[in-house]
């Protein structure tokens, strides 16, 4: 009856197993993509090489790297606040937007001519953050609302809600805030207004701070404080919640509205500290490439910040990889996604064993013979 | 006073043929769609499935020119991406939100990968094979509602079809029967000798198809060319279209039109209309849509009970 294979009753899930796993499913993924580069005439070891030298082992591209991954982060944040509450959120996208729209507007307020004028960087950052946080926070409180007091399905309003505050960034940038020229923009913001640059010689800006402090609040308040023991057995399991006294409905609203302030946040990082100026179509898909950073971090909100530095240099290397060796950079999205595929695809993995002493019994070995 | 009446005509005509247009991928999509989550499967992955066969339909029209074929391919390809889709909902159960929304993400960077790959670098985008709208004879040119209803492309016609079909699938036969019951009770299906599991395999790899002939819909119907924002949420749009029409076939085909018309109205009023923010338009599709599925009016008693739940056979 012994297999080499045999089912478990529970999935193994020490860190080992889990890491195991993990890079297991790294490994097939870059296998995979391994190929794509060989269709495209590439060396895979070589442009393996090229996707890690430049944002890991150049100062500059270190830099750009911690840019890209500071909205990641945030928004990987958000998303752990929010699932592991039990709120199916995906509308960090449409978080980000309103984020960054909120802080954009406050910024151009204090610009010269504006209507308050100019105000020092450390009223302004506590203010924008507040109010980024309050607007993201607020837009993905309203679906959270709308689940808890109607029953409607998260999932698909928070995706449908994404179009809605993108097209209101669209008509914002081309009509009521738009700087004169041919670019649906607005005009630059002012520099009293910018993300302090944090090393000297790249664009690396404080917002990588703000997501390192994000990162400790939301471990500390899931895994130390009461608020977040309700918030977890909210997600678990809501009927017990319930009879355990908690009062479900407005801890999922909060979960909503604590999940979208982090994504406003991830959006006012962006405008203030490395774009400067609000445009249409300024998410590009970072609300759901942060979801899958969260995913890959095991909603584990200290895992996610060197999730998201790895991520974000993948896409710095993938850019370096398009202009230099004309490989479309959208590789990386296949490598990126089907990593998170395979690995929940072998977490089915775990609830296998390998059975050693079958390889050995098979055939019987001299040493077992002599013994007997 | 002739002159604005006619204008008014125009507008009307142009608004009720271009709603129903509009309509006809989305109904597609969603017609399938229907069939997974009967049994039991929210298919996010939709999506990206169309995606993938608008990329399919217009390559395969780009090179063979034959527009019934290239419909095929892309079917095909819907069916196979699905095949990867349904092991990961139903054979590996993992959370079916999380494997559809990361298969969109894959799908777009295959897609992007082999659009660039297969048209190098000529940027003008090439003219394929289309299908054109048959004007059904005498009809067609009954007033106002003639050329809206009689004068669509064939694979409307067929949509339609499918809708009456989808429904008689589902709620007349064992069949429908069947795969209702592994989406309400798989726990008493699976007693009553159905396999469970294979009926949520037929209900994803239906809407995997479905989902991959809608992108051929819109490349070899609507558009003509390819490009990565072809699809922009109409996966995600037919989702709520299928929660709008209450899981049912016919209901959703109302769902689809009523869609399409906040769609049209879109389009003609910036030919026609006063001077209003297109944006404010363009968003009306989705702000309909997050209204009809808020539970405002309703609808949880109806959805299939086991739906996002995987199904573990003990």
């Amino acid at each position: 009856m012994a297999k080499l294979f045999e089912r478990r009753l529970t999935p193994a899930d020490s860190p080992l197993a889990i890491f195991a796993t993990t890079i297991t499913a790294f490994l097939v993924a870059m296998l995979v993509t391994a190929f794509l580069f060989l269709y495209y005439g590439a060396n895979p070891f070589l442009a393996y090489f090229a996707l890690c030298h430049e944002p890991f082992a150049t100062l500059r591209g270190f830099g750009y790297s911690l840019v890209r991954a500071s909205p990641l982060a945030l928004i990987a944040l958000g998303t752990i606040m929010s699932w592991r509450s039990g709120f199916s959120y995906l509308g960090f996208e449409g978080c980000f937007v309103i984020g960054a729209t909120g802080a954009g507007w406050l910024a151009l307020l204090t610009a010269p001519g504006g209507r308050i004028g100019p105000v020092p960087l450390s009223l302004f950052m506590p203010l924008a953050m507040l109010f980024a946080f309050t607007v993201g926070g607020i837009w993905a409180g309203l679906v959270g609302v709308v689940r808890a007091r109607l029953g409607g399905n998260e999932v698909l309003i928070s995706l449908m809600s994404n179009y809605v505050a993108i097209l209101i960034l669209q008509y914002l940038v081309s009509g009521p805030m738009r700087a004169p020229g041919s670019l649906p923009e607005t005009p630059l913001l002012p520099r009293t207004s910018w993300l302090p640059f944090i090393l000297p010689g790249t664009r690396a800006h404080a917002g990588i701070l703000i997501a390192l402090a994000a990162a400790g609040l939301v471990w500390m308040m899931l895994q130390k404080m009461p608020l977040g023991y309700e918030l977890i057995v909210t997600g678990f399991n809501p009927s017990a919640a319930r009879y355990a006294g908690i009062n479900v409905r407005s801890r999922l609203v909060l979960a909503a509205f604590f999940a979208g302030g982090l994504g406003g946040l991830a959006g006012m990082v962006e405008v203030l500290g490395s774009q400067h100026r609000l445009m249409d179509g300024i998410s590009g898909g970072v609300g759901f490439v942060g979801i899958v950073v969260a995913l890959l971090a095991r909603l584990n909100p200290l895992a996610v910040i060197p999730t998201a530095i790895l991520y974000g240099g993948m896409s710095v290397g993938a850019d370096a990889m398009q202009r230099r060796a004309s490989i479309p950079s959208s590789i990386t999205f296949i490598l990126q996604s089907l990593a998170v595929l395979l690995v929940l695809a072998f977490d089915a993995l775990r609830y296998y064993r390998i059975n050693l002493p079958y390889l050995r019994r098979t055939p019987p070995s001299v040493n077992e013979q002599v013994y007997k | 006073m002739n002159g604005t009446q006619n204008m008014g005509f125009a507008f009307v005509v142009t608004w009720l043929s271009s709603s129903l247009a509009l309509a006809g991928p989305v109904l597609l999509a969603a017609l399938g769609e229907t069939f997974a989550e009967q049994s039991g499967v929210l298919n996010v992955g939709i999506e990206g499935t169309m995606l993938l066969g608008a990329l399919a339909s217009f390559l395969a029209s780009y090179y063979t020119g034959m527009i019934w074929t290239s419909l095929l391919f892309a079917a095909l390809v819907g069916i196979f991406a699905n095949v990867f889709l349904a092991w990961m909902y139903i054979t590996v159960r993992a959370s079916q939100v999380v494997a559809g929304l990361v298969f969109n993400v894959l799908a777009l960077g295959i897609a992007d990968t082999v659009y660039r790959r297969a048209m190098g670098n000529s940027a003008a985008p090439e003219s394929i094979a289309m299908f054109h709208p048959v004007r059904i004879p005498v009809i067609s040119n009954l007033p106002l509602i003639g050329p809206a209803l009689f004068g669509q492309t064939i694979l409307f016609y067929l949509t339609l079809l499918l809708a009456i079909v989808a429904h008689f699938i589902l709620f007349r036969t064992s069949f429908g029967l069947a795969l209702r019951a592994s989406g309400e009770n798989p726990a008493a299906a699976d007693s009553a000798g159905i396999s469970v599991y294979r009926m949520r395999y037929t209900g994803t790899l239906i809407s995997g198809a479905a989902a991959g002939m809608a992108g051929g819909y819109l490349v070899l119907a609507q558009v003509g060319l390819f490009r990565e924002s072809i699809v922009s949420g109409q996966g995600f749009i037919a989702l709520g279209i299928v929660i709008f029409g209450r899981w049912n076939p016919l209901k959703a085909t109302a769902a689809a039109l009523v869609f399409g018309a906040c769609d049209a109205l879109q389009l003609s009023l910036q030919i026609f209309g006063p001077r209003v923010p297109p944006q404010l338009l363009l968003a009306l599709p989705y702000v309909v849509t997050i209204l009809a599925i808020s539970g405002l009016f309703g609808g949880k008693a109806v959805q299939p009970r086991a739906l996002m739940t995987p199904y573990v056979r003990d």
